[in-house]
């Protein structure tokens, strides 16, 4: 959920939300000052409105380089920094990958706490939206290899991303695809640990998190892996179900009621129920266009039983991407075209009134969305208590944060976060992911 | 939390003894002493176990926040960052860090109902000095992670130690072993030594107490014995010291703290 849609420059929009606006101004504010935030970074415009605070483009002056920097709001939460934001700065400290997001940099201004990260101009989903963009094989190939490459580096690392989808992909100014948004990623690795279920969006949710399963591993972003696989292939969301009864449903119309034989251990998981059987449909009618070896590779990501399904690394090793043709070089991967001219962008890092102008890029039309009610009512009335609640409820509780920004005809479903946002996991969290007895002297 | 010690910003951020145990200058100027400096550490250590057996968190959540701590005393001074403020923050900061969430208020509660064990006799008198609020504690939260660098992920002996344990046939000393690798974070070894040779010298020291002979097993082991028996003899050190170490001398202690700034 990072600052992505910002690529497309929406942000002065007529629709755009009321504290938005303000921080727009704030903005102009800082710009007509020349004030550079932490003595580094020349703000820029805003970029977008994020699950814990607003996202601006600034230049590091230290650098030259462009990034994007998170601000994450603590000021009317009683819970300090934002739990979310925690375990994403916990998590990227320790994951340096070129498949994997940068963070650069992080301090506390005005007190707030502000993440810098790598700029990223456009993600995954813009690239498979876009109806001009023709992605080769190759190109799929390409797009898929980093993705598993990043996913790779996680799972070594014990890490499971747990909100893998193509908006989450981020893509630089070279063509690099890089993992991003790791406010749901966990460490894993602990026997007997009990996770929530509740993550991925759920067109992206693995069988065993729609059973409800509690110890899962590295499987559900394997296939969560595979639904953009197949996405990449189709150039539309693969499974959409519209509830999590539902979204099983799709799955199994597309690969078959799993028999027991492909999935022992499926009858116990927690919230298990009989299906009825259906077939199924050979993958080669499902993906018509794609090669043997891409079939192969996608049946064994789409794996019912989560032991059989293949891992990230075996993944790599698969013949599809030995097998030509080879992978595109990033850099000549197809993209969306960048969000405004070059030409002039230079001398507006430096002009005072030049700076959150109206951005006009081609595709706007296509990004906004107008029906976004609710929204408008967020920002200023927020107290202290009934902060989480107002944001969950006011709106889709999105962890697509800039999806205000975009627009995208069926509205993908999400995450539920608004629980996390206050630092203290909601019912469903308290009971699966944080508490647990205190060990006196022996834990795993 | 599993895996991969060697490449973590814990593994690159091991110190020398010699870095870990130094008094900042400000706080020397103002009378503190190594020994003042280490028995605040050791007295604030217990004091976030203590903290966090009230609000039920489990242990690896008190071994993470003493870490944080001791961190921070490499970097900032006592007078700048008042211990008694920082130990909860720790824990506070450590409780989110390791998916363990305690609520500021509850814990806010509980220093108000421990501060009379730990801020002794003196502070009885000014009653309402040492009781933190919410807001500085989360005001502590940020100092710290900055003071931090924003380095979170901690690995422990534990892990290692019960597979070890096992490894050496010698899982009815586990009670012991774990006891021993608690009181080593009385001590800065966490800020030196890779936690699996910590486990280590605990058990070694175990095998000594309990006179279980396991030589051969040590020796089979692809580590540098030497210093999985210079941390045994840290921790034989401590024991010995601790026993000289009253409540009188950690008042005085805590004593030149002065009153809540």
């Amino acid at each position: 959920m990072m600052m992505l849609d910002s690529v497309f420059g929406a942000t002065m929009n007529n629709n755009m939300p009321a504290a938005t606006t303000k921080e727009m101004s704030e903005e102009v504010d800082n710009h007509l000052l020349q004030k550079k935030v932490a003595d580094r970074y020349l703000k820029r415009e805003v970029l977008g409105e994020g699950t814990y605070g607003v996202v601006y483009k600034a230049i590091d002056t230290k650098t030259g380089q462009t990034v994007a920097i998170k601000k994450i709001r603590l000021g009317k939460q009683k819970e300090g920094v934002n739990f979310t934001a925690l375990r994403e700065i916990k998590l990227l400290k320790e994951l340096k990958d070129p498949n994997i997001i940068e963070l650069i940099d992080a301090f506390p201004h005005k007190g707030n706490l502000h993440l810098v990260f790598e700029f990223m101009e456009t993600d995954l989903e813009a690239v498979i939206r876009d109806r001009n963009i023709v992605l080769s094989l190759a190109d799929i190939k390409s797009y898929l290899q980093m993705t598993l490459k990043g996913l790779a580096f996680c799972h070594k690392k014990w890490v499971l991303h747990r909100d893998m989808k193509p908006n989450n992909l981020l893509i630089g100014s070279r063509g690099q695809l890089k993992l991003a948004d790791f406010g749901l990623a966990r460490i894993f690795g602990s026997p007997d640990r009990r996770f929530t279920h509740q993550v991925f969006a759920r067109w992206y949710r693995a069988p065993e998190l729609l059973f409800g399963a509690k110890q899962y591993g590295p499987g559900v972003d394997v296939w969560a892996a595979a639904c953009i696989f197949a996405e990449l292939l189709l150039r539309r969301p693969f499974l959409q179900g519209n509830s999590d009864i539902d979204q099983l449903g799709k799955i199994f119309g597309a690969f078959g009621t799993p028999k027991h034989s492909q999935w022992p251990d499926m009858v116990f998981l927690p919230d298990y129920v009989e299906y009825q059987y259906v077939p199924g449909q050979p993958l080669r009618t499902l993906f018509p266009m794609a090669s043997d070896d891409a079939l192969d590779l996608l049946s064994k990501m789409f794996m019912y039983d989560p032991k059989a399904r293949i891992s990230t690394q075996q993944a790599l090793e698969h013949r599809f991407f030995s097998s030509g043709p080879p992978p595109t070089e990033p850099a000549l991967l197809p993209r969306p075209p960048p969000k405004k001219a070059p030409l002039n962008s230079m001398a507006s890092d430096f002009n005072p009134l030049d700076g959150p102008t109206v951005l006009s890029p081609p595709r706007k039309s296509r990004r906004v969305m107008p029906h976004r009610e609710g929204f408008e009512v967020k920002g200023d009335k927020i107290d202290d208590h009934g902060n989480e609640g107002r944001q969950g409820s006011g709106h889709p509780p999105t962890s697509l944060d800039f999806s205000v920004l975009g627009a995208r005809p069926p509205a993908r479903p999400t995450i539920n976060r608004f629980c996390e946002k206050s630092g203290i996991g909601g019912e469903v969290y308290k009971s699966l992911d944080f508490v647990e007895p205190m060990e006196p002297m022996i834990w795993r | 939390m599993a895996a991969n010690f060697w490449n973590s910003t814990h593994h690159k951020q091991l110190l020398d003894p010699e870095e870990a145990d130094v008094v900042h200058p400000i706080d020397k100027e103002r009378g503190f002493t190594l020994e003042d400096f280490k028995l605040i550490k050791m007295h604030m250590a217990n004091y976030i176990a203590r903290l966090a057996q009230n609000v039920k968190v489990r242990q690896r959540v008190v071994a993470t926040a003493v870490t944080y701590m001791r961190r921070v005393y490499t970097r900032k001074s006592m007078t700048e960052y008042d211990p008694r403020l920082v130990a909860p923050s720790c824990l506070y900061l450590a409780s989110k860090a390791e998916e363990s969430t305690v609520q500021a208020r509850l814990l806010v509660f509980y220093i108000k109902k421990l501060c009379n064990n730990f801020f002794l006799t003196w502070y009885l008198n000014s009653d309402e000095k040492y009781r933190y609020e919410i807001k500085e504690i989360l005001e502590m939260e940020m100092k710290i992670l900055e003071a931090l660098n924003y380095h979170l992920v901690v690995f422990h002996p534990y892990r290692a130690l019960s597979q070890l344990l096992q490894d050496a046939g010698m899982s009815d000393s586990t009670q012991l072993a774990w006891g021993l690798v608690n009181d080593t974070y009385k001590t800065d070894l966490i800020l030196i030594h890779p936690p699996h040779l910590i486990a280590l010298a605990c058990i070694y020291v175990a095998s000594v107490l309990k006179d279980k002979e396991n030589t051969a097993w040590f020796e089979e082991l692809r580590v540098d014995m030497n210093v999985v028996k210079n941390i045994a003899m840290e921790i034989l050190d401590f024991y010995d010291s601790h026993k000289a170490i009253t409540d009188d001398r950690v008042n005085a202690a805590m004593h030149k703290l002065g009153l809540k700034a």
